[in-house]
């Protein structure tokens, strides 16, 4: 390839260079010094070319007006992005907690602008800094990986001591002659062709590259596809556990198995031959809604601990709608929302009325009725957990008022008040 | 960045000669004129915002203007003593006027007992803490503690001792430069680097003291740590704007017109504009932080500028005094087109004002309450905002403007002799000064 | 200047490439050399035993729970925040180098711009390591960023916390961008000298990392600006990290804690222990890689300054909280500070005081601003002290805050050092790696700050006034 190589080296030190085979690229003519190269770049834009560039190891002070570098935009395009990131952080802020999600946090208004203040200067900063960035990337073509000067081992040393102006042979003035005659008048060192390729197979980029960007970038896609793949589908699989996050602990759960003891059971109940403190429930009335004594029946009325008041019927209002309506409706007829709900799907159910005159809720002792609450009947389950025992008698008393009052005739209203009905 | 080097311009004028005493004649006019015009309304006037005596609004209008004087001279000193620190070099061929600006102290010490004295003297409706009910146990029983520290004869001894220090300050960079001229010994500027370091130390303390005495201590309930640094930021916007005017002043007689160029008057916008930055920036953090923790002691001082007719100045400052100038001071060309910078600076200078303004008066109102038939004055206005006035007054403005007068006597006093320090060693790169 | 250029001339031309071509070569050599310097090894081996000890610190924290750590419910804070404000404020330094002395036109920092910038980027990695990990999951630390959600949640901007998140990663992420633009021109050497070398894997690794640059003067001009546009966003930047770090604390009504003068304050903080670090790391680095040439005596004597002097403002802000405590009449804030200095706590402020406030003034004296080695050893106090600064402030508040049936004194566990020690490793791990494979020093730079830089044509004499100031 040397062959193909004009070197005009002043220096005789200096080797010929080669510089590949193809068409002439452009010249490159090396100088001094800094001082010289911006005599030469001024010469060079006074001759008219405007295809030409500098190369120096730093940036040479005086150079810009030499060739008639006019001011980059990049303050504008920065000015841009700071005040993008600024509207964007304003925005974000005020859209995410003042409009979309407001939210009380120690009585500050949900748009606080003071508050708001550092993340909106954040946002500007940030954005500036990726419009300097990338615009100053854009606006100088950067990254350009390769470039015909490169061939040239002196262009390698710009990075290191020289100083090197390069004319493009696409500039309307260019004259191979001319133009080399034109650098070397201007003080150069040493003048050098640049040629292009001339192989058209190594023109094209190798093949191993393609390959690695097209890998490398089906590579970074995986977890995008992943995300898309996870946001469109669904899976009735649990999810994968990749951090614990307490989802599993060293514990036992109630009625499951156990080696440790002797029965297989996690669950240990009471040590033998013992009640706790206020666990007895001696009193079966009160307790199980059972006539004291030897096998007596449900009892009729209410056990002596029951104060029959306005309190405990309204205690029992309360609990019922709380604990009963659901099913069995606000009016006891068994049209709560449950069975509405059932209905709405196409399915037939019922609750049991409770409120139906001579119906079986009706004509249940007062102690059933208790025990049903306590522990179920049918597909009804206890509510023994949930409703402490003087609250389901409260419960009971509510039951037999919407009873009565769902069934009333005209006597059952008071005397002054009959009137007001029609 | 070119380290090149210039030579002083042969055609160029750099005495003084008669500016001095001229500018000094044109102060006392400006100050007679002015500080006349504000006795004599005030005379015409009527005792306001809960005080007995009618010249209340006058001192509060001339703390306020006093300050702003004091402020230039405060920032000018800071320059002067950060060039020396750094080794410093564009400021060399400006350093002389600004020297001037720092040594017009002395002028503004003696001015500044205008409301020293009276307070000695037993004046009691400037500063709540000099007034007799500023001891009622009742009313103020967070105040007691520190009325030993905020008392009048204290406050005094106080206020000589900052005097002296900054005109001591100001009086030896000055004079060293001067001989600087004379000998053109490179070892002054050596010995000026060196005594700059301590000099700071001092400047510093004695700045943020000032701050809180003369200015904080005006709500004395209310306190904040940042405070001296605000004033300082404020100061300094003050300071390069009215260092820009000065110098561009000073080329209208025909001086310095060579020596000081675009170049120097780019850096001196870039300072106004830093500053405006630093300024917004240590505002913020201080209303910041308050309103955040939201503690009572602190946010009452805020509540009477936040709400009532006060918040409208408030908008005022954060446009005026940085969102305006700080959005036309980031593009190059304000700095180096000089209608333009004249624009800007007296912008600064004014809204430099207003921010003073801004800090004194809210406390200006007093509330006064009656005890079995006596009168108590509880201080500055707490409780309804509503009732709490800007009450803008013409003496605000007239006492500023003598002021003004006042401390263009002081520069006059100091432009004599070279306007540039010819034999500083930093000289010819400070003319060969190019920004990027 | 024409073709006939005089023998004197070019002589003295060639002495000037000569002077660029040492700047190439004495920093080149560091990465060029084939086998590490024995120093290097055991350096980045004791390092990375300390790596070490903070990898099986974190994973006791991460598999246990905080518990491990020495944190109560009093102090919920502790050495966690005290490393992560510490860590960031050491970071500080690198983008004041870079940026706020590039703006002053302070031309000494090219010789050290690029370790600081570097060491600012480690010291953010090691900072954002603690609060990441006091979160407990850190795997949930991607809740902090706005993101749509199932939960239809979203951050919290009204929280110091929230707008930590947002300053400190556009701080990192800023930081990586000024430093890796800077690093472009000396990656594209590095490039070049390695292909004259035949080295070809590393010439295609820095020549993809150079981007393919070239010197280009058009390419220069709009460097340049975007280096300039980058150091004035960086400036009001790094002001606003610290501040933002301190808001962590002042916006709270702690006393001790809140207080208006922390922003500046701790920006002032942060400079002068950035700066007694760049110290300490680049003090036995020049000496073991011959770079005593470009980070001159009089580099280290402008740092030794700079310490002192920000030494003062925050021996400034200390007197300053003092006074004001007392002037306020505020009595939690009285308590607080007294506490500060004779409470439980009172070996870590004197140890504060000591190391921040009286140490540094030997920095007045010339002779020590030239012995390396003390000054190397008053630069670890000042870390330290810095440190403790920290440390009072944040475990005097909150074990003695307003409820004195809550009052308790902190002790660290094994695990809080443990972490601590692993982010020395680390930091010192990465910095170690920069020193070998990164161009250390900024060669473009230095060479633009040299007097050779403007020699020749028509710009005038020689400049006596030489880069670093005069002697």
């Amino acid at each position: 390839m040397a062959t193909s190589t004009t070197d005009t080296t002043l220096d005789p030190h200096e080797p010929p260079i080669a510089t590949g085979d193809g068409e002439l690229y452009g010249i490159l003519a090396e100088y001094d010094t800094p001082g010289e190269l911006i005599e030469a770049a001024r010469k060079v834009r006074d001759a008219g070319y405007s295809e030409f560039d500098c190369f120096s190891p730093f940036p040479v002070h005086g150079i810009d007006e030499a060739m008639g570098i006019k001011r980059t935009i990049l303050p504008l395009i920065v000015f841009g992005g700071g005040f993008t990131g600024l509207v964007g952080g304003v925005f974000l802020q005020w859209w995410m907690n003042a409009y979309n999600w407001p939210w009380n946090i120690s009585g500050k208004p949900s748009w606080s602008i003071p508050a708001n203040v550092p993340i909106a200067f954040e946002a500007t900063i940030l954005f500036s800094v990726f419009a300097a960035f990338f615009g100053m990337w854009i606006l100088n073509k950067l990254p350009q990986v390769w470039h015909p000067f490169f061939r040239s081992d002196r262009f390698a040393r710009v990075t290191d001591d020289a100083f090197v102006l390069g004319i493009e042979s696409r500039d309307r003035r260019f004259d191979a002659v001319a133009t080399r005659k034109l650098l070397q008048d201007a003080g150069a060192i040493a003048v050098e062709d640049v040629y292009l390729e001339g192989d058209p197979a190594r023109k094209t980029m190798p093949k191993w590259i393609v390959a690695f960007i097209v890998a490398s970038t089906a590579f970074t896609l995986i977890p995008f596809a992943i995300a898309a793949k996870a946001r469109n589908s669904h899976s009735n699989q649990p999810h994968v556990h990749l951090f614990p996050d307490m989802d599993f602990q060293p514990k036992f759960k109630s009625d499951t198995a156990m080696d440790l003891f002797a029965d297989g059971r996690a669950n240990r109940g009471d040590v033998p031959g013992t009640v706790a403190r206020g666990q007895l429930k001696g009193d079966d009335e009160f307790y199980r809604g059972l006539a004291g004594g030897d096998g007596g029946g449900w009892i009729t009325g209410f056990p002596k601990q029951l104060e029959i008041s306005d309190a405990t019927m309204k205690r029992g209002q309360n609990r019922y709608n709380i604990y009963c309506s659901a099913c069995h409706g606000y009016d006891g007829r068994g049209n709560g929302v449950v069975p509405q709900r059932v209905a709405a799907s196409g399915g037939a159910w019922q609750a049991r009325n409770l409120v139906e005159a001579g119906g079986p809720t009706v004509l249940m002792p007062n102690g059933q009725l208790y025990n049903t609450i306590s522990n179920g009947y049918n597909t009804m389950m206890g509510y023994a957990a949930q409703i402490p025992h003087a609250d389901r008698w409260a419960i009971v008393l509510y039951v037999r008022a919407l009873q009565r009052s769902q069934n009333a005739s005209r006597e059952d209203i008071p005397p002054d008040q009959q009137g007001s009905i029609r | 960045m070119s380290a090149l080097q210039k030579t002083l311009h042969p055609d160029e004028k750099i005495k003084a000669g008669k500016l001095g005493s001229s500018l000094s004649k044109i102060g006392v006019g400006i100050a007679v004129i002015f500080l006349g015009l504000s006795i004599i309304l005030t005379l015409m006037g009527s005792p306001s915002g809960g005080h007995e005596s009618k010249w209340a609004r006058f001192f509060h209008a001339y703390v306020i203007g006093w300050s702003y004087i004091f402020s230039i001279s405060v920032g000018m000193l800071w320059i002067v003593m950060l060039h020396h620190l750094v080794r410093g070099r564009w400021v060399t061929a400006v350093r002389r006027v600004c020297e001037a600006m720092a040594g017009a102290f002395p002028v503004i010490f003696i001015a500044g007992l205008g409301f020293v004295l009276p307070l000695v003297f037993g004046y009691k409706d400037l500063y709540y803490w000099a007034h007799p009910d500023a001891h009622n146990h009742e009313l103020n029983h967070h105040l007691l503690h520190k009325l030993g520290w905020l008392s009048p004869n204290f406050f005094f001894v106080r206020y000589v001792i900052y005097g002296a220090a900054f005109s001591f300050l100001a009086w030896y960079f000055q004079k060293k430069s001067r001989q600087q001229d004379e000998s053109g010994d490179p070892k002054i500027s050596e010995t000026l680097r060196i005594a700059s370091a301590p000099a700071m130390i001092l400047y510093s303390i004695v700045t943020c003291m000032a701050a809180f005495d003369i200015l904080m201590s005006m709500a004395p309930k209310w306190y904040s740590t940042i405070y001296g640094v605000n004033f300082w930021g404020s100061a300094c916007v003050g300071a390069f704007a009215a260092l820009a005017l000065i110098l561009l002043g000073i080329q209208r007689t025909g001086r310095l017109t060579h020596s000081v160029n675009a170049e120097h008057f780019h850096d001196i916008g870039k300072w106004m504009f830093a500053f405006t930055f630093f300024w917004a920036y240590t505002a913020f953090s201080q209303f910041m932080l308050q309103w955040y923790g939201n503690m009572p002691e602190e946010t009452h001082w805020y509540k009477y500028r936040m709400f009532g007719e006060w918040q409208w100045v408030s908008i005022a400052m954060i446009v005026g005094f940085w969102a305006f100038p700080f959005v036309f001071l980031l593009s190059r060309w304000t700095k180096r087109i000089m209608p333009s910078l004249v624009f800007f600076a007296v912008w600064q200078l004014v809204f430099h004002w207003l921010d003073l303004y801004w800090n004194v008066m809210p406390s200006y109102q007093w509330q006064v309450a009656f005890h079995d038939g006596a009168r108590i004055v509880a201080g500055p206005l707490s409780g309804n905002t509503a009732f709490h006035h800007v009450a803008f007054s013409p003496v605000d403005v007239t006492v500023w403007l003598g002021l003004i007068g006042v401390f263009l006597i002081g520069l006059g006093r100091n432009l004599v002799g070279n306007l540039i320090p010819v034999k500083d060693p930093t000289l010819p790169l400070s003319l060969a000064h190019e920004v990027q | 200047m024409s073709a006939a250029t005089t023998e004197g001339h070019h002589e003295e031309a060639g002495k000037a490439r000569e002077a660029f071509r040492t700047v190439t070569r004495d920093v080149s050599w560091v990465a060029e050399a084939p086998k590490p310097h024995k120093a290097w090894l055991a350096a980045l081996g004791i390092a990375l035993i300390m790596l070490g000890i903070g990898a099986v610190s974190i994973y006791v924290l991460v598999t246990t729970g905080i518990g491990v750590w020495g944190n109560s419910n009093t102090v919920g804070w502790a050495w966690d925040i005290t490393n992560f404000v510490w860590w960031i404020g050491i970071g500080h330094a690198g983008t004041l180098i870079s940026a706020v002395l590039y703006l002053t036109r302070q031309t000494w920092r090219v010789s050290i711009n690029r370790a600081a910038e570097a060491m600012t980027i480690f010291a953010v990695m090691c900072a954002l390591l603690f609060p990441l990990l006091h979160t407990g999951r850190p795997w949930f630390a991607w809740w902090m960023f706005p993101h749509p959600n199932d939960m239809g949640m979203w951050p919290q901007f009204r929280s110091p916390l929230m707008w930590d998140v947002f300053a400190v990663s556009t701080y990192a992420t800023t930081s990586i961008l000024f430093w890796y633009m800077g690093l472009v021109p000396d990656l594209a050497t590095f490039r070049d000298r390695f292909a004259a070398k035949g080295d070809k894997l590393r010439a295609i690794i820095y020549g993809v990392l150079s981007l393919g640059w070239r010197g280009s003067a058009r390419n220069w001009h709009r460097y340049e600006r975007a280096y300039l546009i980058l150091a004035g966003l960086a400036t009001p930047l790094v002001f606003s990290v610290h501040s933002v770090v301190s808001f962590d604390f002042a916006t709270s009504q702690l006393p001790g804690w809140h207080t208006t003068i922390f922003p500046p304050y701790f920006v002032a903080g942060a400079i002068f222990s950035g700066f007694a670090m760049v110290l300490t790391l680049m003090l036995p680095l020049r000496h073991l890689f011959n770079l005593k040439h470009i980070i001159t005596e009089s580099h280290i004597e402008a740092m030794c300054k700079i310490i002192l002097a920000t030494g003062m403002m925050v021996g400034l802000a200390y007197g300053t909280e003092f006074f004001i405590a007392w002037y306020s009449g505020n009595l939690f804030e009285k308590f607080a500070f007294i506490n500060r200095a004779f409470g439980p706590f009172w070996w870590a402020y004197f140890a504060m005081i000591g190391c921040n406030v009286l140490i540094p003034q030997a920095f007045w004296l010339k002779s020590i601003r030239r012995s390396p080695v003390i000054i190397f050893i008053l630069c670890i106090f000042v870390n330290i002290g810095m440190w403790f600064e920290r440390f009072v402030i944040i475990a005097t508040s909150l074990a003695r805050s307003f409820l004195p049936s809550s009052w308790s004194y902190y002790t660290p566990t094994r695990w809080d050092v443990g972490l601590f020690v692993g982010t020395l490793g680390l930091f010192f791990t990465l910095f170690l790696l920069f020193f070998r494979y990164v161009p250390v020093i900024a060669m473009s730079e230095v060479k633009g700050a040299m007097p050779e830089a403007h020699a020749g044509g028509a710009h005038g004499p020689t400049p006596t006034v030489t880069a670093g100031g005069t002697k």
